[in-house]
C-alpha cells in the first residue's frame, strides 16, 4: 500500500513539474499522419498533444469502452460509430467549431452511418483488393482469380472474417453486408474450397512476402499494397471487377474528454487542405478531403492504387454495422472455416 | 500474515468483475445461452486439438528443460549466471522472437536457404505455417517456465544421495529415473502446469507461426473479444475452459501422494 | 553420471535459445531494410536511440517491472510459505484460478474491474493500473516456483528452531528463508521476465502515459520488417548480458 501512495505522489509531483500548457490526447491508427502535423498544431495553439497509435479497432474500443481511458480523440472505422454512440461514448460535434467541414469530398458530406455528421468526421478511406506480382500473366482482375489453381500455395487472404466474407460474397454477386444465411453459407463454402490453396491468412505480413516474392498474389488493403509497391516495382494492385469493400475511418471526440473545444480545433485542423494533403502524402493513404486532393503533385493525384477513377470508386461498397445475429452467424461460419 | 489475505482478495475481486461477462458485457439481457452455444462438436474438436498441441509442447519443454536445469544446478558458483542467461532472451519482445522464428522457418528463410545451398534438399521444406512450427514456437517461448522450477527443485538435491545410490550398485540411468526424478517431482509438476495452461490459451503463436489456418482455443477466445465483439461468448468459452482445466488439475493432484501443488 | 554429455547438451540448449537472437542481431546491422544483406550499417541503432517514444517506453517498462517484481515476489513468497504451513483452499483456489485464466480474459476482467472502480474513485488508467495488473498475474508464478522449492525443505528444521526459542518470524527469517533463497531468486527472475515482456494484459489496461516497451515494439513490428526492432532487441540482450557479467565479476571480488 505504501508503495502505491509513494508512486502516486511521485507522479503527482512529476505532474507539477511538467509544463502547464493544455494537453490533448489523440489516438490514431499507425501511419496515418504526417510527422509535422502534430508539432504544427502544438505551435499554432500553444498546447501539447500526446499522439499515440493503435493497430486495430478492437484494441482501441476495448480501452475506450469504460469511459476512463484518458483519450480525447480516436479514429474508429465507420461501422463502429453507431455502436459507440449507443454505448454513450461519443461527444456531439459542434459544426460552428468546424469551419473546414466543407472541404470534404461530396461523397462523404452525408455519410451513411452519420448523415448529419453529428458525431463523426470522415478522415481517410481504405479499400480491400488484390495485390499481385507483375510476373503473373494474365494479371488477376477479379475475386474469382484468387481461386485459380495456378496460385496454389503462393497466395494469402486477409485474416479478417469481414474481408474474407466480403470477397466471397462479391464473387457471388451479393452485398458485403449481407445478412442472408443462404448467401453466407455459399460464401463459406467458397472459402473452405479455397483454404487448401492458401499459404496462410495474413494481414500486414503479406506485404513483406509479396515484396520478397514468396507469394504471387495477396488479398490486401490498398494502403498496404501501396507500401509494397513503394518497396518493389514488381508489385501491382487491382480493384476486383465484381466490387470490393471500403472502410472509411472517422475522427470522433470522446464524451469523457475534458477538452472538447480543443479537440474540435484539432479535428478542424486536420480538415485544412494543406494539412490533409500533407497527411495523405506522408502516410500514402486515400483522403476524404477534396480540397486536399487539389494540392497533390500529379503523380500522387492519379495514383491508381489510392485514387482510382470514378468508375472504380463506384464499384466500392461501404462496410456497415452488422446486426448481432448477423455477426453471430458470420462468427460461427468463420470458426468453421478456420477449423476445417 | 495479513498479506496472505490481501493477495487472494484482489484476485477474487478481479474475477467477480468477470462473472458479469457471461451474463452481460456487451449486450444487456442476462442470459446463459452463450453456454448453450458451446455444446457443439465444432468447439469440442477445437478443444481437443488445443489439448494435443499444448500437451506435445509441454512434453518437449520438460524433456528439453530437464537436462539444462540439471546442468545449471550443478554449475557451482556460476549458477545464477546461467539462470539469467536462460532468461535473458525472454526480455526481448515475444513478438520479435516469433518474427525471428518466422524468418528462420520461411521458404526463403535461413534454414531452407542453408539446406539448399549445401545441397541437402532440392525444394524448400514447408517449415512454416503448420502445427510443427507452432509447437517449435511454443516450446521456445515456454522453456524457462520448466527450467526455473526444475532448477529450484534440483538445486536442493544432495549429491551424497547420488553417491549412495551408486555405491549401492545403481547404474547412472537407474539413479536418474529412480532417485533424481522422483525427488524433483514438485518441480516437474510445477513446470508442467506453468507450460501446459498458458499453451492452451496461446493465440499469438498459433496465429503467426500457424498462418491463421487452424484455430486453437486461444484464437477462439481472442476472436470473440476482438472482431466478433461478443464478449459474453468469449467469457463463456474462457470460463468453461478454466473449469475444465481446474478439473484436470484436481485429478492431476489427486494422482500424487503429496497433497497438491499449493 | 553422463559427465560429458550434460555440458554439451547445455551448450546446445543455450544455442537453441540464442539462435533467433543472433539472427536478429545480425540483421540489425544490415544497411537494407529487407532480408538481403546489403552492407554494414549502424543506422538502425541511431534511429533507436533518437526515438523519444522508445526511451519513454523502456523507462516505463523498467519501472513497472521492478516495482511489480518486488511486490509480487514478497507477496508470493509469503503466500507460498503460508500455504506450506497451513492449507488454505481459498488461497490455493484463487491462485490456481489466476494461473488458469487465459491472458486476454485476465486483461479484460482487470480492465472491467478498473472501469468499475473508476465510478467510485475517479481513477484513470495509468502506470498504477498496469503495476497492479502485473502483480496480480505474477503472484501465482512466484508461488509455484517457491512452492517447488519449499517442498524440498524439511519442516522439522523450523520446528527445531521454535523449540530452541525462536518466534515464528525468526524461524522463518533465519531458517526457512535462507533454505529457499535460490527458489525465491528464480521466482523473482521469472516475475521480472513475465512483467517486462507482457503485452496482452498491459495493452488492455495501460493509460495514456503508460506505454511500455512491448507495446512499442509490437506496434513497430506490425508495420512490417523494421530493423529498428532488431536493433532494440539486440541492445536489450547484449546490454543486459554485459551488465549481468559485470555484476558476476563484482560479486567475485
Amino acid at each position: 500500500m505504501n508503495r502505491r501512495i509513494f508512486l502516486l505522489g511521485l507522479s503527482g509531483l512529476a505532474g507539477c513539474t511538467r509544463d502547464r500548457r493544455p494537453r490533448l490526447n489523440v489516438w490514431n491508427w499507425s501511419n496515418y499522419i504526417a510527422p509535422e502535423t502534430v508539432p504544427k498544431f502544438e505551435a499554432e495553439y500553444g498546447v501539447r498533444v500526446r499522439y499515440a497509435v493503435y493497430e486495430s479497432n478492437e484494441e482501441m474500443l476495448a480501452r475506450v469502452m469504460g469511459g476512463n481511458s484518458g483519450w480525447d480523440i480516436v479514429f474508429p472505422t465507420d461501422y463502429l460509430v453507431q455502436p459507440m454512440l449507443q454505448q454513450g461514448l461519443l461527444a456531439p460535434l459542434q459544426h460552428d467549431l468546424l469551419p473546414n467541414l466543407h472541404n470534404l469530398a461530396s461523397g462523404f458530406q452525408r455519410p451513411a452511418w452519420d448523415p448529419a455528421m453529428q458525431w463523426s468526421v470522415p478522415y481517410m478511406v481504405t479499400a480491400a483488393g488484390i495485390g499481385y506480382n507483375r510476373k503473373l500473366t494474365p494479371p488477376p482482375t477479379a475475386w474469382e482469380d484468387l481461386w485459380n489453381p495456378r496460385l496454389r500455395g503462393r497466395m494469402t487472404m486477409l485474416d479478417d472474417p469481414f474481408d474474407v466474407f466480403a470477397a466471397c460474397l462479391k464473387r457471388l454477386g451479393a452485398s458485403i453486408n449481407s445478412a442472408d444465411p443462404a448467401q453466407l453459407k455459399q460464401a463459406q463454402a467458397l472459402a473452405i474450397r479455397q483454404k487448401p490453396m492458401l499459404r496462410a491468412y495474413l494481414n500486414a505480413e503479406a506485404r513483406d512476402q509479396l515484396v520478397s516474392g514468396d507469394i504471387l498474389a495477396a488479398h490486401m488493403w490498398n494502403t498496404t499494397a501501396q507500401q509494397a509497391i513503394d518497396a518493389s516495382p514488381d508489385v501491382a494492385f487491382v480493384y476486383p471487377r465484381e466490387g470490393y469493400a471500403t472502410y472509411p475511418d472517422c475522427s470522433v471526440i470522446l464524451r469523457e474528454s475534458r477538452r472538447t473545444e480543443l479537440a474540435h480545433k484539432f479535428v478542424d485542423f486536420l480538415l485544412r487542405p494543406e494539412i490533409a494533403a500533407a497527411n495523405a502524402l506522408a502516410a500514402r493513404t486515400t483522403t476524404t478531403n477534396e480540397a486536399a486532393r487539389a494540392l497533390f503533385p500529379p503523380d500522387f493525384r492519379d495514383n491508381a492504387t489510392l485514387y482510382p477513377g470514378a468508375d472504380i470508386v463506384a464499384r466500392g461498397e461501404w462496410a456497415q454495422t452488422l446486426s448481432p445475429d448477423n455477426q453471430r452467424l458470420r462468427d460461427r461460419l468463420w470458426t468453421e472455416i478456420k477449423a476445417s | 500474515m495479513l498479506l496472505l489475505f490481501a493477495a487472494p482478495l484482489t484476485v477474487i475481486c478481479f474475477y467477480s468483475a468477470m462473472t458479469r461477462g457471461p451474463y452481460g458485457g456487451f449486450s444487456l439481457p442476462w442470459t446463459l445461452d452463450s453456454y448453450g452455444r458451446l455444446a457443439d462438436s465444432l468447439y469440442f474438436a477445437i478443444l481437443l486439438r488445443s489439448f494435443w498441441i499444448a500437451g506435445v509442447s509441454t512434453i518437449f519443454c520438460l524433456v528439453l528443460g530437464f537436462p539444462l536445469a540439471l546442468f545449471i544446478s550443478r554449475a557451482g558458483p556460476r549458477k545464477n549466471l546461467y539462470l539469467t542467461l536462460v532468461i535473458l532472451p525472454f526480455w526481448t519482445s515475444f513478438l520479435v522472437r516469433t518474427y525471428a522464428w518466422m524468418f528462420l522457418l520461411r521458404d526463403t528463410g535461413l534454414i531452407n536457404t542453408v539446406l539448399q545451398k549445401t545441397g541437402l534438399i532440392h525444394d524448400p521444406l514447408p517449415l512454416l505455417y503448420n502445427d510443427g512450427a507452432v509447437i517449435v514456437g511454443l516450446v521456445y517461448g515456454f522453456l524457462p517456465f520448466t527450467v526455473l522450477p526444475l532448477y529450484a527443485a534440483l538445486e536442493r538435491l544432495d549429491p551424497n544421495l547420488l553417491e549412495a545410490a551408486a555405491d549401492l550398485g545403481a547404474t547412472p540411468w537407474h539413479t536418474l529415473t529412480r532417485v533424481v526424478i522422483p525427488l524433483c517431482a514438485p518441480g516437474i509438476r510445477a513446470g508442467t502446469i506453468l507450460v501446459f495452461i498458458p499453451c492452451l490459451g496461446a493465440y499469438l503463436t498459433p496465429d503467426l507461426l500457424g498462418g491463421g489456418k487452424s484455430v486453437m482455443v486461444g484464437n477462439l477466445v481472442q476472436n470473440q473479444f476482438t472482431s466478433s465483439r461478443d464478449w459474453p461468448f468469449g467469457a463463456a468459452i474462457s470460463l468453461t475452459l478454466m473449469a475444465l482445466v481446474m478439473l484436470l488439475l484436481l485429478l492431476f493432484m489427486r494422482g500424487n501422494s503429496e497433497e497438491g501443488l499449493l | 553420471m553422463k559427465r560429458r554429455a550434460l555440458p554439451v547438451y547445455a551448450a546446445a540448449a543455450f544455442a537453441f535459445l540464442y539462435v533467433p537472437l543472433i539472427v536478429l542481431s545480425a540483421f540489425s546491422f544490415n544497411a537494407s531494410k529487407f532480408t538481403v544483406w546489403e552492407g554494414f550499417s549502424l543506422q538502425w541503432y541511431a534511429a533507436a536511440f533518437h526515438d523519444p517514444q522508445l526511451a519513454e517506453a523502456t523507462g516505463n517498462s523498467l519501472i513497472i517491472a521492478v516495482v511489480a517484481t518486488l511486490l509480487s515476489t514478497v507477496i508470493g513468497t509469503l503466500c507460498a510459505y503460508g500455504l506450506w504451513k497451513r492449507k488454505s483452499p481459498l488461497l490455493a483456489g484463487s491462485l490456481y484460478l489466476s494461473l488458469v485464466t487465459p491472458e486476454i480474459v485476465a486483461g479484460i476482467s482487470l480492465l472491467a474491474f478498473f472501469q468499475w472502480v473508476f465510478r467510485f474513485l475517479h481513477v484513470r488508467l495509468g502506470m498504477h493500473t498496469v503495476i497492479l495488473a502485473h502483480i496480480s498475474f505474477s503472484i501465482a508464478y512466484v508461488v509455484i516456483v517457491v512452492m517447488a522449492r519449499l517442498r524440498t525443505v524439511d519442516p522439522k528444521l523450523e520446528e527445531a528452531a521454535l523449540d530452541l526459542g525462536a518466534n515464528e518470524w525468526g524461524a522463518f527469517w533465519h531458517v526457512t528463508l535462507p533454505a529457499i533463497l535460490p527458489g525465491v531468486v528464480a521466482a523473482a527472475l521469472l516475475a521480472f521476465t513475465v512483467s517486462f515482456d507482457d503485452y496482452v494484459i498491459t495493452s488492455l489496461v495501460a493509460g495514456v502515459d503508460s506505454e511500455t516497451l512491448p507495446m512499442v515494439i509490437y506496434a513497430f513490428a506490425r508495420r512490417g520488417v523494421n530493423p529498428v526492432v532488431n536493433a532494440i532487441s539486440a541492445l536489450i540482450v547484449f546490454g543486459l548480458g554485459v551488465l549481468i557479467l559485470l555484476s558476476q565479476r563484482l560479486q567475485k571480488t
